[in-house]
């Protein structure tokens, strides 16, 4: 079952000449994990408000678990949560007291005046989600007392405390700092794998999307890679040994025999397509080294922007 | 899964009703940890009715045919709580700037629950400064019985809609802080003059009468003064209409302005 679904999308901004999305069209199934990539200005947090409802579109059909976005936007507003790229919380309320003012509007709890009133289940919730995010500590203090990480922590556990259908992350780590985003993906996993949640992606760390589903790369508004990752890193780039010897003149002469193509950049680099255990065993001459490179997200992300122009709309 | 989302309410009615408690708690939650904002709501009245209301008591007291202190009191209540709601309504404009409002919106209620919300919010320190118009009226010698006044309040959540939701159609609109305070004046000094809040308007005509038959204020103040005059003898010459035409009058335009006011807003925020 599709979860999300984009039909040619289009947006044009009031005054603005050109589109900033232009005939998007992709789909996500249930439960997949789904990278929407692309360089500054591409159409992505774009992309997303009209997919979680907040910003009307020009043209083109968008469904969400089943619903359309303008007959039914409710019924998606139910099933999706979203962080947001810029901060979204109230910094004069305490962290729990956004965290309440969001429960409240899902419907998860009725409104009490305070924290000790809430019934157990809530006040467990949240104890429990701050506790894995890490600011059990920070949860009674007035947000505007709490570092960028830690807010960015508290609309996590926003996000995540209605238990959404489809999750939308707008660049969920941004001002993480490296333990905080190691627990917070720990925990989006966990959450995947307990509820089948859909969780749509944007980030600028493309490693962060180096396990998902399927990558899709936008750029000046229109789509321009949609495959998983292993296939985008084939298609762009090849894996490569990385060799030297003792006796460099006896290898590179011993690879042009063989009609294997490398490079010397430091050390000598052969690209290859078939298994590295084969092209290995060929080799007659001594190796002091020998690694193989597999070729990262990053890489295949920066060749097809390298390829295909960068800048953006 | 989780005990809190087996719990999650189905009734349609009951999340909207907590939406808007739960969106008026934290303006009044907002209100207290503002200590500018509380205090801006007690010297208002000190403003309003102990420079201005005083200045007009003594000079324009004599030969209209009632008490005019009284008759400014109740005007002034009403001026209080247009006003400072009003005010309040600003803060969607601050909403806006920490993206807060994106964070209402997104969420599965009717953008009504949190107008709704957010208006009876503000209200509260309307309410507040209501009360310090009463203690500076009863400083200047000016009171009220108290049976009629609790009858007054119980129809300021009300007045307090209606003030609201006529500050959304502007509002609503609006994006800077800056705009969003000239609005205010905006809103707020035609009703203060045409309504008949400290200025009777009994004998007034053409473009004016007009005028003040549009605004809410004009029948919240005059529904304030029927309850507050029935049985006494000025009641003829300071009430202008029947409380059920006031009544009537302010939830149509309650409406209008809400439903027109929400729809703006709504848009407003959506379609850039």
């Amino acid at each position: 079952m599709s979860m999300i679904e984009v039909s040619n999308l289009v947006k044009q901004y009031k005054g603005a000449k050109a589109p900033s999305v232009d005939g998007v069209s992709f789909s996500v199934e249930k439960g997949e994990f789904f990278a929407f990539l692309g360089p500054n200005g591409a159409g992505k947090t774009t992309t997303i408000s009209i997919l979680t409802a907040t910003l009307s579109k020009t043209s083109g059909k968008v469904k969400i678990a089943g619903f359309d976005i303008d007959s039914a936007a409710r019924q998606v507003r139910e099933k999706i949560g979203i962080i947001f790229q810029n901060p979204s919380l109230d910094p004069q309320l305490s962290a729990e007291e956004n965290i309440r003012f969001h429960a409240c509007l899902y419907g998860m709890c009725g409104y009490r005046p305070s924290f000790r009133l809430m019934p157990a289940a809530y006040r467990n919730k949240v104890m429990e989600l701050a506790e894995i995010v890490g600011i059990e500590d920070a949860m009674f203090k007035p947000v505007k007392k709490l570092s960028g990480g830690m807010q960015r922590k508290l609309e996590i556990i926003r996000s995540l405390i209605h238990t959404p259908d489809v999750l939308f992350l707008d660049e969920p780590t941004q001002g993480l700092d490296a333990v905080s985003r190691r627990s917070l993906w720990e925990y989006i996993d966990e959450t995947r794998g307990h509820f089948g949640t859909t969780v749509f992606l944007t980030t600028h760390y493309i490693d962060e999307a180096e396990n998902v589903d399927k990558v899709c790369i936008i750029n000046h508004g229109k789509i321009a890679a949609f495959s998983t990752p292993e296939e985008m890193k084939h298609s762009l780039l090849r894996q490569e040994l990385i060799l030297d010897a003792e006796d460099r003149a006896a290898l590179t002469n011993e690879l042009s025999a063989l009609g294997l193509p490398f490079t010397v950049n430091g050390r000598i680099i052969v690209p290859y397509r078939e298994s590295a255990q084969s092209l290995i065993a060929r080799l007659q001459t001594r190796l002091t080294v020998l690694r193989i490179h597999e070729p990262t997200l990053e890489d295949a992300y920066v060749e097809f922007l390298n390829k295909t122009g960068r800048e953006a709309a | 899964m989780s005990e809190l989302v087996l719990r999650r309410k189905k009734s349609r009615v009951f999340r909207e009703a907590n939406t808007v408690v739960a969106v008026m708690a934290r303006e009044i939650t907002v209100f207290f940890k503002s200590p500018g904002t509380a205090i801006m709501s007690l010297a208002m009245p000190l403003m309003m009715m102990g420079m201005i209301g005083g200045n007009l008591m003594q000079n324009m007291a004599g030969g209209i045919g009632f008490e005019f202190g009284e008759f400014m009191l109740v005007g002034m209540l009403v001026i209080m709580l247009f006003m400072v709601t009003t005010m309040g309504m600003t803060s969607l404009v601050d909403d806006h700037e920490i993206d807060f409002n994106q964070e209402m919106l997104v969420s599965p209620v009717s953008r009504y629950s949190l107008v709704i919300g957010k208006i009876l919010g503000a209200g509260f320190a309307a309410i507040i400064s209501m009360a310090g118009t009463l203690i500076v009226g009863l400083v200047m010698g000016i009171t009220l019985p108290v049976g009629k006044l609790l009858l007054v309040l119980a129809l300021s959540p009300l007045m307090c809609l209606s003030g609201g939701a006529l500050a959304m159609i502007i509002i609503g609109l609006i994006k800077s802080k800056r705009a969003a305070n000239l609005a205010v004046m905006l809103i707020t000094m035609p009703q203060m003059f045409l309504s008949g809040a400290i200025i009777p308007i009994n004998n007034s005509g053409g473009a004016l009468l007009v005028l003040n038959r549009l605004m809410p204020m004009t029948y919240c103040i005059d529904l304030a003064r029927a309850v507050l005059y029935v049985g006494s003898p000025e009641y003829g010459s300071v009430v202008m209409f029947n409380p059920a035409v006031n009544f009537a009058a302010i939830a149509a335009l309650t409406v209008v302005f809400l439903v027109a006011g929400t729809y703006f807003f709504a848009r407003s925020e959506k379609n850039r």
